[in-house]
């Protein structure tokens, strides 16, 4: 089940290459289909899914036994519910229609590949195969934004791609320190989290661990490492930013908790403090550089950096409650990381799906250059409403269950740190409600006059996300239920 | 029961807006209207019901949250008041509000009215921050109405963005009574150890006054005007602004022991009062006058939980909630009939007396006279005052004696008779029936509510509610009357001169707050919005230095390799070079003999291969520091692609690398 969620993608990535000559509506159709699969097939495995704390429906073959690499796929209650947002998101990017320049097949080949690759680094329990899956992730995404993008797309491509390449080369480093000091050698994931192997190790496991937080910082992105974030962003197609921002930056986040938490359990609760820090100053620069961003698609990204700021508080924090022994907080923490992750995936997705549907119409990001749209436009007004009260944390909707959680458990070992990061909360608050004010409600200028609100494939796209952002947000336990499971097992 | 309470309108008021706009502007008023008022009906039924059988409710979200309501004691009462105000305040805007925007307006209305049922109901913090929430969202919807005008929208947010602020405080206070208990029920936050309580105090205060529009936050209440009247008859009485107080009036017991907090309450609820007072004295605006005072009233149920006594402060809220609903839906009727929120051009007495008379219970009642209900309860206020000391004691009559001046100055000018002026617009239309029906249905409450000068009343009060009730002395009553008298003269000596009581240079300074507005823009937001500018520029300019300056590196380095290459290997490389041209020759050729000179190439290749091996072993040591000049040459060529930005070549390169180190760690 779980290796047809990564198959079926991927040779429907092979198979859209054929449908060159075929329309861009149906080659959408079919793309949307093949996306769609992986959902279906992970919802059923939801339905199997136990929660017993460990990993569970585990598929494996040898691939390479010399090495200790095997392909082995598994999931736990994170990444269960991460690999179905991301195959949620998946196919509602690939049914969100954008300009494909007439090279549609090529488009969805990619968007197929990269669903495939997405999937495979949450569903894999093989380091090695996770760290083929990570850096396939980013020739997907390069040639997203390089080839469909606009604007200065190619250099926004280039300094994604190194600049992250970058990251992960650092983090291979990191992975190989781990795999060395196996005995037997491994890239076994449970094997990793069940023996923590760089634990007393000194030096060696310092570096190993910042090693994966620079690696993986770079991905998540944490200040200052987020510059690449919002130039790929601004000219990425909307499909691809809402993927970017949706799945790829969770890669990161996953990472944090499944490799630096799990299996260097020592170390992070050591550096638990430091990154903490690094977790706040995210949280409330990001808000601010958003604040101050006159560009709809720069604001958005630098709030992914806000939010990605709350997920890692969240983990430092369930770290050093790990290490204090304090359970609640260490569950409600990483709890709450985990629905961030989750819950910004789904808006921040929605945020720049309806970013690319403004694009379409207007050719312009500048804020400055609408108003009044929701005269024209109610249910795009009423999408970016839902949105943007998920985004800044609106209880009722689901990015509140994942930020009180985080401050709550935050509270418990960093009162301080929490009490600054709330301050974040209030000029999201202001940000987004500046970017309704200014772009949907007041004056419609004259040359909107014809502004046509979103279409049906687009309403369907954007309902269904925001459906679940207000399912999560209402009545969240079927959610909190596997993704505690999981947490409240970490740390042994 | 409690469900229902919260539900029906929070669900019901969220579908009848898409419903609404179903219905064909003739009938939306009656059908909206009626679909409105039967949703808050039921919620009142419903919160009637559970307020009688002490109903309880627990939703379990995890292992570790659940919201838990509860409808016992003043939250029986309040979510009992809620509904009710929000049912006639309705039926008011079902009638008096613009028909085009009645969907919207009456769903959200109604949804408001049910987050606010969810403050009063809740019984954890976890639930109150939720509803908390829910009712700024609403408001900031309702106040914004007039979505098409950038000022309304902009005051909306400024109101939504300054509440905002004391959300921060009610997070808090529930993360460290979790922290400490694990738990966030009402009834842990006694088990909080100091100084973790400090700060739960700490929290729950700053909610509690940015959401009751206390100083410093009293500012965004005038924003709030931007809403229509209706909204904000709804939102001074029985939604937003009470639920400050009300938390207040609920957690505040909680911290006893915390010995700053009473003394701080009070001075916060004190000085609002007062401050509040004035401010209303300065306006000209029937809704603006109606506001400050809100900010006042709410000041006094403040000073009232500082100094022990939430019953009475529990008391004043509803009574407020009756008198203060009123006033807003009389002022609204005067708006209409006069086009104008300038109070000074109404007296509109002769033309509309059951309004007036209807009115003049609530300015009679916000004016504390007896034997109103409000008089009552504004004496329990000034009794725990003077019990408290004489200081607060004297602040306390003199914050009943502006009251009294301002409610009694606006019903003068609003709703008094003068023969001299003739009516500023007659061609405006005469108030509607129902809107009449409601200002006095609403008039009869306030007098009804007199019964709380009966023998007996106190201790259903004290048994409603919980805590006592300090019976005040005889001479605060007669003081308190006097005062009344006196604020009546005032008001009828002001309204002779034109209405005016303050200087102007006074009434200017009143009409921001003292200074509160700006000290807001000029301490908050102006910074705020600056280093949001900075921290973008600091971004773009220094943050993103340290890759860009790599890149540029990265790419001088790629510059000078070619020249290196040049210079010191390109001799050999050349030798190789050509070698390899003459064989691609060589089997370019060989391939052109097509199939016939298969035999031909293969004999032609294996002397060319003997050939280069030959050479190979003539040179020696040489061939092999030309095979590894040969590579660094080709190393040179990617890089320079590279700068073309042929990334996946740089790819293959960095994943050939990693290949190699990775051999050599596994070799050691």
């Amino acid at each position: 089940m779980l290796t047809a969620s990564i198959l079926v993608p991927l040779l429907g990535a092979v198979a859209m290459l054929t449908l060159r000559r075929t329309s861009e509506p149906t080659q959408r159709g079919v793309a949307t289909g093949i996306a769609a699969v992986p959902l279906l097939l992970l919802i059923v495995v939801w339905t199997q899914f136990d929660g017993n704390g460990g990993f569970e429906l585990i598929e494996q073959a040898p691939w390479i036994p010399s090495l200790g690499v095997t392909y082995k796929l598994g999931v736990d209650g994170m990444s269960l519910v991460l690999a179905v947002m991301s195959a949620l998101i998946f196919a509602a990017s690939t049914a969100y229609p954008t300009d494909l320049r007439g090279r549609g097949h090529e488009y969805y080949a990619w968007m197929l590949f990269l669903e495939a690759v997405s999937l495979g680094v949450f569903l894999a329990l093989d380091l090695f195969l996770f760290y083929v899956f990570f850096d396939l992730s980013l020739v997907g995404m390069y040639f997203l934004i390089g080839v469909w993008g606009h604007g200065n797309a190619r250099r926004a491509a280039l300094k994604f791609f190194i600049y992250t390449l970058a990251g992960s080369l650092v983090m291979l480093l990191a992975i190989l320190a781990l795999y060395l000091a196996t005995d037997p050698r491994t890239f076994d994931i449970p094997t990793l989290i069940a023996s923590q192997p760089l634990a007393g190790s000194g030096l060696l496991g310092v570096l190993a661990f910042w090693g994966f937080a620079i690696g993986l910082g770079v991905k998540t992105p944490l200040v200052p490492v987020h510059t690449w974030l919002p130039p790929a962003h601004v000219d990425a197609p909307a499909p691809a930013s809402a993927i970017l921002a949706g799945v790829l930056l969770k890669l990161g986040t996953y990472g944090f908790i499944r490799i630096m938490l799990q299996m260097m359990g020592e170390q992070y609760q050591r550096f638990a403090f430091p990154l903490a820090v690094i977790a706040v100053v995210s949280i409330v620069y990001g808000a601010l550089v958003a604040l101050g961003q006159p560009n709809l698609k720069r604001r958005i990204a630098y709030t992914s950096v806000n939010h990605m700021g709350y997920t890692i508080l969240g983990v430092s924090a369930g770290a050093a409650a790990i290490g204090l022994g304090d359970r609640d907080a260490q569950t409600l923490a990483l709890t709450g990381a985990v629905v961030e992750m989750v819950a910004h995936g789904l808006i921040t997705g929605a945020l720049f799906l309806i970013s690319g549907s403004i694009w379409q119409r207007g050719q312009s990001y500048e804020i400055a250059d609408y108003g009044g749209l929701a005269a024209r436009a109610p249910r795009m007004t009423a999408a970016t409403v839902v949105a943007a009260f998920a985004s800044l944390g609106l209880p009722g909707l689901a990015g509140f269950i994942a930020e009180f959680q985080i401050f709550v458990g935050t509270f418990a070992v960093y009162p301080w740190l929490a009490g600054i990061g709330l301050l974040g909360v209030v000029i999201t608050a202001a940000l987004f409600l500046q970017v309704l004010q200014r772009m949907f409600l007041g004056d419609l200028p004259e040359r909107w006059g014809d502004w046509t609100d979103v279409g049906r494939v687009e309403t369907a796209s954007l309902a269904v996300l925001l459906a679940l952002v207000i399912v999560i947000g209402v009545y969240p336990r079927w959610l909190l239920g596997p993704i505690e499971s999981a947490t409240r097992a970490m740390g042994g | 029961m409690i469900a229902a309470a919260i539900l029906l309108p929070l669900v019901g008021g969220a579908l009848l807006w898409p419903l609404g706009i179903r219905v064909t502007p003739p009938r939306r008023r009656g059908v909206l209207g009626a679909g409105a008022i039967s949703l808050l009906a039921a919620s009142l039924a419903a919160a009637v019901v559970a307020a009688v059988s002490d109903g309880r409710l627990d939703v379990v979200w995890s292992s570790q949250l659940s919201l838990t309501f509860a409808a016992d004691g003043v939250a029986g009462v309040v979510a009992a008041l809620v509904p009710a105000v929000a049912v006639v305040v309705v039926a008011y805007a079902s009638v008096h509000e613009d028909v085009r925007g009645l969907p919207r307006l009456l769903g959200l209305m109604v949804a408001f009215t049910g987050a606010m049922q969810m403050v009063v109901l809740a019984a954890d913090l976890l639930a109150l921050t939720i509803g908390w929430e829910l009712v700024a969202a609403c408001s900031w919807a309702l106040i914004g109405s007039a979505w098409s005008s950038s000022d309304a929208v902009g005051k909306a947010a400024h109101a939504f963005n300054a509440t905002r602020v004391g959300s921060i405080g009610l997070i808090l206070a529930a993360g460290v009574t979790f922290a400490s208990t694990g738990s966030f029920a009402y009834d842990a936050i006694g088990d909080v150890p100091r100084p973790m309580l400090d700060a739960v105090a700490a929290g729950v205060l700053l909610a509690a006054m940015s959401k009751s529009a206390q100083l410093p936050f009293s500012p965004w209440l005038f924003s709030a005007m931007a809403g229509p009247t209706s909204v904000s008859a709804l939102l001074h009485s029985a939604t937003m602004v009470a639920a400050g107080a009300y938390a207040l009036i609920v957690l505040g017991p909680s911290f006893s022991t915390v010995g700053w907090f009473g003394p701080v309450v009070t001075a916060v609820g004190l000085a609002t009062a007062l401050v509040g007072g004035v401010v209303a004295l300065g306006e000209v605006r029937g809704k603006r006058i109606l506001a400050a005072s809100t900010a006042a009233q709410y000041g006094l149920m403040f000073a009232a939980v500082g100094m022990g006594a939430p019953a009475a402060a529990a008391a004043h809220l509803v009574a407020h909630a009756l008198l203060k609903s009123q006033l807003f839906l009389a002022v609204g009727v005067g708006m209409s009939a006069t086009g104008t929120g300038d109070v000074h051009r109404w007296h509109l007495g002769s033309r509309m007396p059951t309004v007036a008379v209807a009115a003049a219970v609530g300015a009679l009642a916000l004016a504390a006279a007896p034997p109103l209900g409000a008089a009552w309860t504004k004496e329990q206020i000034v009794a725990a005052a003077v019990t408290a000391g004489p200081v607060p004691g004297i602040l306390a009559f003199l914050a009943g004696l502006l009251s009294a001046v301002y409610a009694l100055r606006l019903h003068l000018l609003a709703f008094g008779r003068d023969r001299t002026r003739p009516a500023p617009d007659p061609d405006r239309p005469d108030p509607h029936r129902v809107e009449v029906a409601v200002i006095v249905l609403l008039a009869v409450a306030s007098a009804a509510l007199g019964v709380l000068w009966l023998p007996g009343a106190r201790e259903v009060v004290e048994g409603l509610v919980g805590g006592t009730i300090d019976a005040g002395h005889p001479w605060e009553l007669v003081l308190a009357v006097v005062l009344v008298l006196l604020g009546a003269a005032v008001a009828v000596w002001a309204v002779r001169r034109e209405g005016d009581v303050l200087p102007h240079r006074l009434a200017d300074a009143a009409a921001g707050w003292f200074g509160a507005t700006t000290a807001a823009q000029r301490l908050v937001v102006t910074p705020v919005l600056a280093s949001a500018a900075v921290a973008a520029r600091f971004d773009d300019a220094v943050l993103d230095l340290p890759p860009r300056f790599v890149a540029r590196a990265a790419g001088g380095l790629t510059s000078v390799l070619p020249r290196f290459d040049d210079r010191v290997v390109d001799g050999a490389v050349r030798t190789v070079a050509a070698a390899a041209r003459a064989a691609s020759r060589g089997v370019t050729r060989t391939l052109e003999l097509g199939v016939d000179g298969i035999v031909a190439a293969i004999a032609a290749a294996t002397t060319w291969i003997g050939d280069i091996s030959r050479r190979g072993d003539d040179r020696g040591v040489d061939g092999a520091v030309e095979a590894i000049a040969e590579r660094i040459g080709a190393a040179g060529t990617q890089a320079r692609r590279l700068q073309t930005g042929l990334a996946h070549h740089y790819y293959v390169i960095a994943v050939i690398g990693l290949v190699v180190l990775f051999g050599v760690l596994l070799d050691t």
